[in-house]
């Protein structure tokens, strides 16, 4: 097993945020899927952000920010400008920010036609 | 890494080599420019999600590896250095790629974006996508200019190692890093790089990096840069319109 988990690292290509490593900011041991309404999007470098308004248990709208590859990585990825727009109602998997705030690295988004795209890196 | 994985690490690193060889099969040609050299422009990459895909899509006779030839090993530090690398590989923040800083060469190779290589008769041009940034590199014989002023990028001058070509560069400032976390060098770097152009239209990218105010010893990385299997195009990717990530990162990782 342990010859298999060597050759994968050796053989994968990297994966990562050209910007900055993964841990610096997001935590792999806290997954979390949210659900929401795309209330703004930041098509920016040098992460797209997508802003989320997630319904809580107490029923009030919490406001999360969804960070990305960047525009020109997500283009040659899957996504247009237009693949998303406020008011949408999505689902994203990704891993929750180190330092408290309601920010998550995304790695994929569910698009309201049941299309799923990634967003950002796995986990490292 | 244990004892009891280093042999493992030592057969893949050389499965990758046998995986470079066999991609060079010596009856099959290099496309070659109008002086007989060989023709590195076009558009190239080393590693990213956009080159492989996130299901690991390649072209027929290619595997994945990133990197060939010999493990380099770790780098080279003075015992004092390592003490420095190991600070600054703690705080994302002080990467001077997280600043939105220029990467330095050779850095900017291993971005992963693409970058577009522009071969002429007597100078040769990379355009980086990453930031914009640009190379000239003269390969008219001229030499590096006497008295220069330290830079990102550093000074470029370009030559022909028979079919291998190979950039001195110096003059640099110590505000980059060289691949790897936390790792900075001083303005005494030199760096000698050679691509080599296969028969199966990628490059072998070699960078040897020497610095006698933080190594031991020359250091080499080394990359496979392939074409991007679509969208063959140079895009704009500024950096800093909205940084966030400076006020966010969590030290001490």
């Amino acid at each position: 097993m342990k010859t298999v988990v060597l050759l994968s690292i050796l053989l994968v290509a990297p994966r990562a945020f050209a910007h900055h490593s993964f841990g610096a900011e997001y935590d792999s041991a806290k997954p979390i899927t949210l659900t929401g309404v795309v209330t703004r999007i930041d098509w920016s470098n040098p992460h797209v952000y997508i802003y989320l308004a997630v319904k809580g248990d107490d029923g009030h709208l919490v406001n999360w920010a969804l960070e990305g590859h960047p525009p020109n990585t997500l283009r040659r990825t899957g996504w247009t400008r237009s693949a998303l727009k406020e008011t949408d109602a999505i689902t994203v998997t990704g891993w929750m920010s180190k330092d408290g705030s309601n920010r998550m690295a995304g790695r994929e988004v569910t698009l309201p036609d049941g299309k799923k795209l990634f967003l950002g890196p796995p986990a490292q | 890494m244990t004892m009891k994985t280093a042999p493992l690490f030592i057969v893949a690193a050389c499965s990758l080599c046998a995986l470079a060889q066999e991609k060079t099969p010596s009856s099959a040609k290099i496309h070659r420019d109008a002086a007989g050299r060989p023709d590195l422009s076009g558009i190239w990459q080393g590693i990213g999600v956009s080159l492989f895909g996130e299901t690991g899509e390649v072209r027929p006779g290619e595997g994945r590896a990133s990197t060939w030839g010999p493990p380099p090993g770790p780098a080279p530090y003075q015992p004092w250095a390592a003490g420095k690398v190991k600070e600054l590989a703690s705080d994302d923040r002080k990467d001077p790629n997280v600043q939105c800083k220029m990467s330095g060469t050779p850095r900017i190779t291993g971005i992963p974006v693409p970058f577009e290589i522009a071969q002429t008769a007597k100078k040769t041009y990379i355009l980086y996508e990453s930031n914009h940034i640009y190379r000239i590199i003269p390969t008219d014989g001229r030499p590096h200019p006497a008295d220069l002023d330290p830079t990102y990028m550093g000074d470029s001058v370009g030559s022909w190692d028979g079919d291998t070509f190979v950039v001195d560069v110096t003059g640099f400032n110590d505000k980059t890093w060289l691949p790897g976390a936390g790792h900075f060098h001083s303005e005494d770097l030199h760096v000698v790089e050679r691509y080599s152009l296969q028969p199966n239209d990628t490059i072998l990218y070699e960078a040897t990096m020497e610095d006698p105010k933080v190594f031991t010893k020359p250091w080499q990385y080394r990359l496979i840069l392939r074409h991007p299997p679509r969208d063959e195009r140079i895009m704009e990717a500024e950096c800093q319109e909205n940084n966030q990530d400076l006020e966010h990162i969590v030290p001490g990782k």
